[in-house]
């Protein structure tokens, strides 16, 4: 009898553990310590770029918010109207929801003008707030494209006719409202996406 | 017995013509779609349905009809306004350099198939003559 009390709450036991496991997303990148010997967790750093409305962005305007971020430029011929076409399955899923904000940063400064991301904006129907494009020093956008989200963004000199000039990742970044980053997804895989939306309504949930 | 022989030779002749004929069409509408998917469902999607009002869909697109016109800008690129079905796309097209003739013409062969419902064949002769002409 006991022997099957004990099996009974180690199932329930496993049961409940991954339960658990499922409910909460992992907070990724490198964990530092502190003066005190306290673990750190990998934070996006403060950050100001310029949106397709001309206005300053900065971390603080997504305060309170959850946002997803990704890296394309707009004359892109490979990965990024797939990026662009899954992106819009996020923003028109999460419409309403004022938690959620997106951002995605051209790789191409010099090309891509707020004139040009505006545009851009407007044929995908993008309007309001909630997804901005932004723009501003190439180097910073770089910077934070590799230190903080953790995916590639260079220039590409060598097969530019294939790429278009640059190499970037298409990755989808999903950051809470700690700025901690909780997932990093393929912006060109439906099914990836489809994970995104899942964990972006988990985290709203974890985070209310 | 002789005019036997001889029919069957003619019979199997005929059957063997339109047989190539057919597997050539056949040939270029399968490497047509790979060539597409390559190439230009990026932007314009698996289907044709394009992306918004950023690329315009090739399906009902009045430009396929122009195949001249088809074959210069899938080589050469293409920028500047266009009007397709009455919505303005304003968003620059990349040139294909690294395309060869037969490429092109088993992508416009493709392209009618798909978007136009033709059964007309691109042929390579013809992709060179537009390419002479592009403005």
């Amino acid at each position: 009898m006991s022997k099957k009390i004990w099996l009974f709450g180690f199932v329930l036991f496993s049961i409940i553990s991954c339960q658990i496991k499922e409910a909460s997303l992992p907070v990724l990148g490198r964990t530092t310590l502190d003066e005190n010997g306290k673990e750190v967790p990998h934070e996006v750093p403060s950050f100001s770029f310029t949106n397709q409305y001309g206005e300053t962005v900065t971390n603080a305007d997504l305060d309170g918010k959850i946002y997803v971020t990704d890296f394309f430029f707009t004359s892109c011929p490979t990965i990024c109207p797939v990026m662009k076409s899954q992106m819009l399955r996020v923003y028109e899923h999460f419409m309403e929801n004022e938690s959620l904000a997106i951002l995605s940063h051209t790789i191409d400064p010099y090309h891509d003008s707020v004139t040009v991301l505006a545009d851009y904006a407007a044929a995908l129907g993008v309007t309001g707030r909630q997804w901005q494009f932004v723009t501003g020093n190439q180097d910073e956008i770089y910077e934070i494209a590799e230190k903080s989200y953790m995916v590639p963004a260079a220039e590409d000199t060598l097969t530019a006719m294939e790429t278009g000039g640059f190499v970037h990742s298409g990755a989808f970044i999903l950051v809470d409202r700690e700025r901690h980053i909780r997932g990093i997804y393929d912006g060109t895989e439906e099914k990836q996406v489809n994970q995104l939306i899942k964990d972006i309504e988990l985290l709203l949930k974890e985070e209310d | 017995m002789k005019n036997i022989t001889i029919y069957c030779c003619l019979l199997f002749a005929a059957m063997a013509c339109t047989d190539s004929e057919e597997m050539e069409y056949e040939i270029y509408l399968v490497n047509g779609e790979s060539l597409y998917k390559q190439n230009c469902a990026n932007c314009h999607g698996e289907k044709g349905e394009g992306l918004r009002n950023l690329y315009p869909p090739l399906k009902d697109n009045e430009h396929l009809k122009n195949t001249e016109h088809v074959i210069c800008i899938i080589k050469n690129g293409a920028s500047g306004e266009v009007s397709v079905n009455g919505q303005v796309y304003d968003q620059a097209m990349p040139a294909n350099p690294k395309l060869f003739n037969l490429d092109i013409a088993q992508l416009a062969t493709y392209l009618n198939k798909e978007f136009l419902e033709s059964d007309v064949k691109v042929e390579t002769s013809e992709v060179l003559k537009a390419l002479n002409n592009c403005k």
